[in-house]
């Protein structure tokens, strides 16, 4: 059979383990069949004896030496390949594609401090705080102007809003003093009954009654319907008018 | 730590975006992407050429390294034989099949300095001789067939295992011995014939 020599050991067996031949890996039993094989195949020797010198020959090739500048232009290169990749990355994006890159890079560690729970609860409790304030300060935020914010401004409201109050507590006084003076006067215009048992307990009632009021007028507390007595002039006036006649 | 698990931290930090870690990539390995390319083309401009390719290439690609399917050499040496293999088939039509004779003006400046300038060295002659030699082997690997070139250089020059140059060229082992023999067989054959001629 061609190619076939004794024990078995073929030319395509050899051509398989030349390689490893001629870098010196072959041991034992392989190496002796290979050297066995060469000494008796004519042609595997030819192979062996070429394939051996162009190793050699290869050895001969030094390792060259690249450009100094090499480093630096590859360094310059990839940073000109990542900048177009960048600008190329850029333009196929869409402005709000864009701009939502740009608040999430701005954005994203606070909004990962401000979704905590314990920042929420307290925001949440600011919010209240500050609402109820202005709630009870009769702040509307709705009617709020740029010029209302101006110092000039808020000192003018804030003498405007003493007054009005004073106004207001000085005008109740008013109202609940005239009150008392004509029940004075319709008590004194009244002729003096001698009183019975009976009346003399719902004078006594009437008394305390009295009483009470006084120290409620005293001790009054401003309530939604005061305002609107405080403010309406009809009311003053019908009060005056019935004062003179009376007196 | 070996040479292999520091490229791989290297990759990982230059993936991440360290601008150090690929300089550092780019120090460790433009020698030897140099040295296959320029073996491979047998010219100094297009090694250079082709490494800086090769080298942005890398950059662009750095993400779908898979440490998994071999070491970061044998993928950046399996990228960089894709190029040389790119530019062989480009520049096919425009290359001139020369004969042995001519000289590589180009290679007079490819040893370091410090070794054309030493003076306690070889004799001129010897230098000459040398030179002159490895000018005709490399003029012998540029008529290989780019399969027997691309394996006789990963393989003798580089210094490759048989199972990383596989990995590198997608073929099997034994394709990749039976190309080295083939490589090295055409190779003397080219050189005797040269020999015979010069002498």
């Amino acid at each position: 059979m061609q190619g076939e020599f004794q024990n078995g050991f073929k030319c395509a067996d050899f051509d398989a383990l030349l390689a490893e031949a001629i870098d010196g890996t072959l041991t034992g039993t392989q190496l002796m069949r290979f050297e066995a094989h060469r000494e008796s195949c004519a042609q595997c020797s030819l192979l062996f004896t070429q394939a051996r010198a162009g190793y050699e020959w290869l050895e001969a090739l030094p390792e060259v030496e690249p450009p100094v500048a090499l480093v630096k232009q590859i360094l310059a290169a990839t940073q000109e390949t990542a900048r177009a990749e960048t600008v190329a990355r850029h333009a196929r994006q869409s402005w709000t594609e864009r701009i939502r890159e740009l608040l999430s890079a701005k954005v994203r560690p606070v909004f990962a401090a401000v979704a905590q729970p314990r920042f929420a609860m307290s925001f949440g409790m600011a919010f209240f705080s500050v609402t109820l304030m202005l709630n009870v300060t009769g702040v509307r935020l709705t009617s709020l102007k740029h010029v209302d914010l101006r110092p000039s401004s808020l000192v003018r409201g804030y003498y405007e809003t003493t007054g009005r109050l004073v106004k207001y507590y000085e005008n109740i006084r008013f109202v609940y003093e005239i009150e008392t003076r004509v029940r004075e006067l319709k008590r004194a215009a009244t002729p003096e009954e001698k009183p019975s048992g009976t009346d003399k307990q719902q004078d006594r009632k009437e008394q305390n009654r009295g009483n009470d009021r006084e120290k409620k007028y005293e001790n009054y507390s401003r309530e939604d319907s005061q305002p609107y007595l405080a403010t309406t002039g009809n009311g003053l006036q019908d009060v005056l008018a019935a004062v003179r006649r009376w007196s | 730590m070996d040479d292999a698990q520091v490229v791989a931290t290297l990759v990982r930090r230059c993936v991440a975006g360290d601008a150090a870690a690929w300089e550092d990539i780019v120090r460790r390995l433009n020698r030897r992407i140099y040295n296959i390319c320029y073996r491979f083309t047998g010219s100094g401009d297009d090694a250079q050429d082709l490494t800086q390719e090769v080298f942005v290439k890398i950059y662009r690609t750095l993400g779908s390294f898979d440490v998994e399917k071999g070491s970061f050499i044998t993928w950046v040496t399996a990228v960089t034989r894709n190029l040389l293999v790119d530019h062989f088939r480009k520049t096919k039509q425009d290359r001139v099949t020369d004969s042995l004779d001519n000289t590589g003006a180009e290679d007079e400046d490819l040893l370091p300095l410090s070794e054309q300038l030493a003076d306690n060295g070889p004799s001129p002659d010897v230098r000459v001789h040398r030179r002159e030699t490895q000018e005709m082997v490399q003029q012998a690997l540029q008529k290989l067939s780019p399969e027997l070139r691309e394996a006789v250089i990963l393989r003798d020059l580089q210094d490759m295992d048989y199972k990383e140059i596989a990995l590198a060229l997608k073929v099997p082992e034994g394709t990749v011995k039976s190309r080295i023999n083939r490589g090295r067989v055409e190779l003397a054959r080219l050189l005797s014939r040269t020999y015979r001629q010069v002498m």
